[in-house]
C-alpha cells in the first residue's frame, strides 16, 4: 500500500533486522535500561517549560499524568480527566476529573491537587474548582486549551512534606541521583493497568557515542542516536525507530532587525544556505529541508515557504549594503552535528558575500537553535517555537488551517530566525525491547513495551514423564 | 462568567453514554453501505472546498486567463485528483477563470492537494506576473473509510475470513446467539463484549441496532492487553469471564449484568460438549445445541484454568487437571484436540514453548507459532484442527524507512495445524490480517473461531469469525 505524507512520516520507523519471531503476547517483568544525554536535575513538571526536551517531556509523561493526551492525529484523548466543557468564546473550560485516582504515595487525587499544579505551571490562569469541575478561565479565547494540557509541564504533581515528588503515572520514583541517575518501578494499581516492564533504569549525562557503544556491549537497551550514527547503529542489527520530523534546526538573531540593510542582509543569509546538500552529506538524508516553522505534515502547506538556495539572488542582496558585519553564531559545544551544520552554513554564506564567525560563547549575533516540536497540535507546537524564539505569537483568527498559515508567515516575517531542517527523532533499542512504538511526535510509549528473549524459529520436541 | 454556558461534552469521553454512542458508530456487514456514506460525504465537503478555492483565486487574479496546474501531495488517489482538479477548472470557469497553454497568459496557478493529519489542504499558490507570489488556501476535515483486508488463497484446507464487527473500542470477544440457518448463514443476534461493557446487537431490516449496553462493573484498573471471554450459560444467558471478575448476563427481559470479583476458572474449549453447547433464540432463552458427534469430546469441555487476576495469562493451575496433571506452565492459550479414547490438549505457555498433554505425558514442543491458539472442529482431514497465531513476518527481516513508501505494515496470520503424531502439520494457507491479533477464542458451536484484530491504520479493532471448506 502506498503511504503518503503523514501517514508515511507517521510509519517512519526503521525496522531493521527484525528476529524471526512469532506473534506473542507481552510479558510482564524485566528491566528496560535507558540512556540518555541530557542531564535532568529536577523531576518537578512544574519546573519545566512548554518547550521541554524530547527527553524531559518523555520521563516526566512515566511518571506522571495530564489531563488529556493526543495522538499521532492531534485528537484528543482523556486522561485525568474524563470529560471537558468550554463556555461559548472558548474563554472558560471546565473539566470532569476522573474518580478514584491514587497517587504513588496512596493519596487520593483531588480536583485542589489538580488546580495547584496548574496555577504554578501557567501563572496567567485562572484555575479553580467549581463543585465536581475544574474550571479555567483566560483572559483571551483559548480554543487549544484542551490540547495544551497535554503538555509535560502540565502533569499533575504531588510534592510531600519532604519534598519528595509523586504521580499518577504507571512508574513511580525508586531511586534518583539527580543529573545521573533515575530508577521508576512499575505502579501495580496504575489506573489504566500496570506497565509490563518492572523497572526502567534511566542513565543521564552519557554523550551518544557512549551511548551506542553501550547498546553494541549490552549495557543498555535503549539510547538516543544522532542522525549520522543511524547507518552504523542499522548496520549493528540494532532496531533503529524515528518519529516524524519534530525538531526545527534554525538560525534564531539574538535581535531584531534594526535597519532595512540588515534586512538585505539576512535576505542574503537566508537565501545562500544549501539545505538540500547539506541535507545529503551531514544529515546522511535524514530530516527536511524547510522554509517554514512547523513540518509539512502538520500542516499541509509547509511546502509553499521555499527551501532552495538561491546564490545570485543572495549575492545581489548582499551588494546593496555596502559594509556588511561579520556575524558571530553560537552552537552548542556538546552537540557536534551543530558544530558541523553552522561550519558548513558559513561556508554558503561565505559564497554571498557575508562572514560568519562560528563560536561557542554565549554572547553571540545568531544562535544555531534546535527547537523540539511540543505537540502534534499545530497551534501549540508554533506558539511553542514563537516562545522558544522570544517572539510573541500574533492573535486572533479561527483557529483554522489559513490563521495558522498567516500567523506562521507574520512570525518568519521578523527575519528573527531562518529555519533550515525538520529533523526527526532517533533511538536505537535492543532486540529484546518488545512493542515499543515511537510516537509521530516523539512520545515513547514505553508502558506498552515488554522485555522479551524469544529465540528465533525452531522446531523441537522434547518429551516429559 | 459565572452564568458560562458550556457547550456539550466533548466527545471520546469514558463515560457509558458515549461509550453506547460509539458503540453505533460500528460497522458490521454493512461496510458497502458506510463506505459508499463516506464517499458521499467526502464528495460533498471536496465539492465545496473547490468552490471555496476557486472563489479565493478568483478574487486574486480577477477574471481571465491564467496557467492552471494541480499537484497531488495527499493520499488521494489518481481519480480523485483528477475528479478534484475537473471540479476546480469548471468552478474556475464560471467564475470567469480560464486555464490556458503557458505561453498564453501571464498569470500562474498552482494549486497543490495536501493534507494534514486530520484535514485536506488546498493550496493555491498565485503568481501574476514577475511579481511576488500569494497563497490561498482551504482545508476541511479527513474522513477516513473503514477497510477490511481479503482472505488469502489457500491449499489443503481453506481458511475463510468473514468480517463480523468492527468499533474503536477493544473486543475482548463476541458471542453469537442467533444466526440465519444454511445455506445463507450470518449472525443476527451478537453480544459484543469490551473492556466496560456487553452490548447486545440485532440485525433488523438490514441494518445493526443495538439493544442494550451493560455495564461491566470493576473495581480494579484492567490489566494491560485485557482479555475476556463470553461463555453462553445454561440457566442465563451468558456468563462473562474477566480478569478477577465474573459477571452473569441475565436471560430474562430487561437483560441484567450482575458482576462480582472472582477468581472462578475460565472454563476452556468452548463449544466441545453437548451439555454446554447452547443457542440462543429471539426471546433470549437458551436452548441446548446440536449434539457434537463422538463421545470424548465432553471430556475436554469440563476443563477449566485459572486466570491471573492483574496479568495477560492463565496461571497454569488446572480445574480439574489433564490425567495426573493438575498444573502446567503459566500459559495464553489451549486448545483440545479430541482423540479417540483421551484428548490431547495443548498449551501455549508464557515462556514461547507448546505444552502437549495427554494425561499421562507433558511432551515440550517449541514451535513458530505466537501465543494465540485454539481448536475447531470441522469435516476435513482427522476432524480437528488446531488454528495458531503468527507474526506475518515471522520468516523474513523487514525494513521500513523513513525515506522509502515500502514501510512494511503486515499484521499476524492464523493457520491451520493438525497434529499427526504430535508434530504439527500445516493444512491450511496463513490468513493474513491487517494488524495485530488480540484475540483467538472458538466460537461456541466449536467449528469456527473468532479472530479479533487490531487494525493499526484503521485506529480500530475488527472481529472476524474464520470458517473452514475442505479442500476438493
Amino acid at each position: 500500500m502506498k503511504l503518503f505524507g503523514w501517514q508515511r512520516l507517521a510509519a517512519s520507523s526503521l525496522l531493521l533486522t527484525a528476529l524471526a519471531v512469532a506473534e506473542t503476547r507481552p510479558q510482564y517483568g524485566g528491566r528496560l535500561r535507558v540512556s540518555l544525554r541530557e542531564a535532568m536535575t529536577s523531576l518537578d513538571p512544574a519546573g519545566g517549560t512548554s518547550v521541554a526536551s524530547f527527553a524531559r517531556r518523555n520521563l516526566t509523561l512515566l511518571i506522571f499524568d495530564t489531563l488529556t493526551t493526543i495522538d499521532d492525529r492531534g485528537e484528543l484523548h482523556p486522561a485525568l480527566a474524563t470529560s471537558w466543557q468550554a463556555a461559548s468564546g472558548n474563554q472558560r473550560w471546565q473539566f470532569r476529573l476522573r474518580q478514584g485516582v491514587k497517587f504513588h504515595d496512596g493519596a487520593l487525587l483531588t480536583s485542589d491537587n489538580v488546580a495547584s499544579c496548574l496555577r504554578t505551571a501557567n501563572p496567567s490562569w485562572k484555575v479553580f474548582v467549581d463543585g465536581d469541575f475544574l474550571v479555567i478561565e483566560r483572559d483571551t479565547p483559548d480554543p487549544n486549551l484542551p490540547a495544551e494540557l497535554t503538555l509535560s509541564h502540565n502533569a499533575v504533581a504531588k510534592k510531600d512534606a519532604d519534598g519528595k515528588l509523586s504521580g499518577t503515572g504507571p512508574f513511580h520514583i525508586a531511586d534518583w541521583q539527580p543529573g545521573k541517575k533515575l530508577v521508576l518501578a512499575a505502579e501495580e494499581n496504575y489506573w489504566r493497568g500496570r506497565p509490563f516492564l518492572d523497572a526502567i533504569e534511566i542513565e543521564m549525562g552519557k554523550n551518544l557515542r557512549d551511548q551506542l557503544i553501550a547498546l553494541e556491549v549490552g549495557g543498555a537497551d535503549f539510547v538516543e542516536v544522532g542522525p549520522e550514527q543511524i547507518p552504523r547503529v542499522s548496520m549493528d542489527g540494532a532496531r533503529v525507530s524515528s518519529s516524524a520530523p519534530v525538531e526545527l534546526v534554525a538560525l534564531l538573531f539574538t535581535r531584531d532587525i534594526r535597519s532595512p540593510e540588515e534586512k538585505l542582509l539576512r535576505d542574503a543569509l537566508a537565501l545562500c544556505v544549501e539545505r538540500a546538500s547539506i541535507r545529503s552529506v551531514l544529515l546522511q538524508g535524514t530530516g527536511q529541508p524547510t522554509g517554514g516553522l512547523l513540518p509539512n505534515w502538520t500542516t499541509g502547506y509547509g511546502f509553499v515557504f521555499p527551501t532552495d538556495a538561491d546564490l545570485p539572488r543572495a549575492r545581489q542582496e548582499r551588494e546593496q549594503v555596502r559594509t556588511a558585519p561579520n556575524w558571530s553564531v553560537a552552537y552548542d559545544a556538546s552537540d557536534s552535528m551543530a558544530r558541523l551544520l553552522v561550519e558548513r552554513i558559513a561556508l554558503n554564506a561565505r559564497d554571498a558575500g557575508l562572514v560568519l564567525q562560528p563560536t561557542t560563547a554565549a554572547n553571540a549575533d545568531l544562535r544555531l537553535v534546535r527547537i523540539a516540536m511540543a505537540s502534534s497540535n499545530a497551534w501549540i507546537a508554533l506558539t511553542n517555537v514563537a516562545e522558544a524564539s522570544g517572539l510573541v505569537l500574533p492573535k486572533g483568527g479561527e483557529n483554522s488551517v489559513e490563521d495558522m498559515y498567516v500567523a506562521e508567515r507574520e512570525l518568519l516575517t521578523t527575519q528573527r530566525l531562518i529555519p533550515l531542517f525538520h529533523l526527526p527523532v532517533t533511538y536505537a533499542s535492543a532486540k529484546t525491547l518488545k512493542d515499543w512504538t515511537l510516537g509521530a511526535d516523539g512520545s515513547w510509549r514505553l508502558a506498552d513495551s515488554w522485555m522479551g528473549e524469544r529465540q528465533g524459529n525452531q522446531q523441537t520436541v522434547s518429551g516429559k514423564p | 462568567m459565572q452564568n458560562a454556558v458550556y457547550n456539550s461534552p466533548i466527545r471520546k469521553m469514558v463515560n457509558p453514554a458515549s461509550r453506547a454512542a460509539h458503540g453505533f458508530r460500528v460497522v458490521l456487514l454493512l461496510f458497502p453501505i458506510v463506505l459508499s456514506f463516506i464517499l458521499d460525504a467526502r464528495a460533498a465537503d471536496s465539492t465545496a472546498a473547490e468552490q471555496q478555492l476557486a472563489g479565493k483565486i478568483a478574487a486574486v487574479t480577477g477574471p481571465g486567463a491564467v496557467v492552471l496546474s494541480v499537484e497531488n501531495r495527499s493520499s488521494l488517489g489518481k481519480k480523485e485528483t483528477d475528479a478534484v482538479s475537473g471540479r476546480l477548472r469548471v468552478a474556475l470557469e464560471s467564475l470567469g477563470v480560464r486555464s490556458v497553454n503557458p505561453n498564453q497568459a501571464a498569470a500562474t496557478v498552482a494549486i497543490s492537494l495536501s493534507e494534514n493529519p486530520t484535514a485536506y489542504v488546498w493550496v493555491a499558490e498565485i503568481r501574476l506576473g514577475a511579481g511576488e507570489s500569494s497563497i490561498a488556501m482551504v482545508s476541511f476535515p479527513r474522513a477516513e473509510g473503514p477497510s477490511f483486508a481479503h482472505e488469502s488463497m489457500s491449499t489443503a484446507l481453506t481458511l475463510r475470513k468473514i468480517p463480523l464487527w468492527a468499533q474503536e473500542d477493544r473486543i475482548l470477544d463476541i458471542a453469537v446467539l442467533d444466526e440465519d440457518p444454511p445455506p445463507n448463514p450470518g449472525p443476527k443476534h451478537i453480544a459484543v463484549l469490551d473492556p466496560e461493557k456487553v452490548s447486545l446487537y440485532r440485525l433488523q431490516g438490514g441494518k445493526w441496532q443495538q439493544e442494550q449496553a451493560l455495564s461491566v462493573s470493576h473495581s480494579r484498573p484492567w490489566p494491560r492487553d485485557l482479555r475476556g471471554r463470553l461463555v453462553p450459560a445454561k440457566d442465563h444467558l451468558l456468563d462473562v469471564y474477566l480478569p478477577g471478575v465474573l459477571c452473569h448476563l441475565s436471560a430474562a427481559l430487561p437483560l441484567v449484568l450482575t458482576c462480582r470479583e472472582s477468581d472462578d476458572p475460565w472454563p476452556l474449549g468452548r463449544g466441545l460438549s453437548p451439555g454446554t453447547e447452547t443457542s440462543v433464540n429471539s426471546s433470549f432463552s437458551a436452548t441446548p445445541g446440536p449434539a457434537t458427534p463422538g463421545g470424548t469430546a465432553s471430556v475436554a469441555s469440563s476443563l477449566s484454568a485459572f486466570f491471573a487476576p492483574t496479568r495477560n495469562f492463565f496461571t497454569g493451575a488446572l480445574a480439574p487437571g489433564v490425567g495426573k496433571f493438575r498444573t502446567v506452565p503459566k500459559f495464553y492459550s489451549a486448545a483440545p484436540l479430541p482423540r479417540d479414547k483421551y484428548v490431547l490438549w495443548l498449551f501455549a505457555s508464557v515462556d514461547g514453548q507448546l505444552h502437549l498433554l495427554d494425561g499421562i505425558t507433558d511432551q515440550v514442543a517449541r514451535l513458530d507459532w505466537g501465543s494465540d491458539i485454539a481448536s475447531i472442529r470441522t469435516s476435513c482431514g482427522s476432524g480437528w484442527q488446531v488454528l495458531a497465531t503468527s507474526s506475518a513476518n515471522a520468516a523474513s527481516a523487514s525494513i521500513a524507512s523513513a525515506n522509502s513508501a515500502s514501510a512494511n505494515n503486515a499484521g499476524d496470520s492464523v493457520r491451520a495445524y493438525e497434529f499427526a503424531d504430535r508434530a504439527p502439520v500445516a493444512v491450511s494457507a496463513p490468513v493474513d490480517f491487517a494488524g495485530e491479533i488480540t484475540a483467538l477464542w472458538t466460537e461456541t458451536k466449536g467449528d469456527t473461531a473468532l479472530v479479533v484484530v487490531r487494525n493499526q491504520e484503521a485506529g480500530n479493532y475488527e472481529a472476524f469469525r474464520l470458517a473452514t471448506a475442505c479442500s476438493q
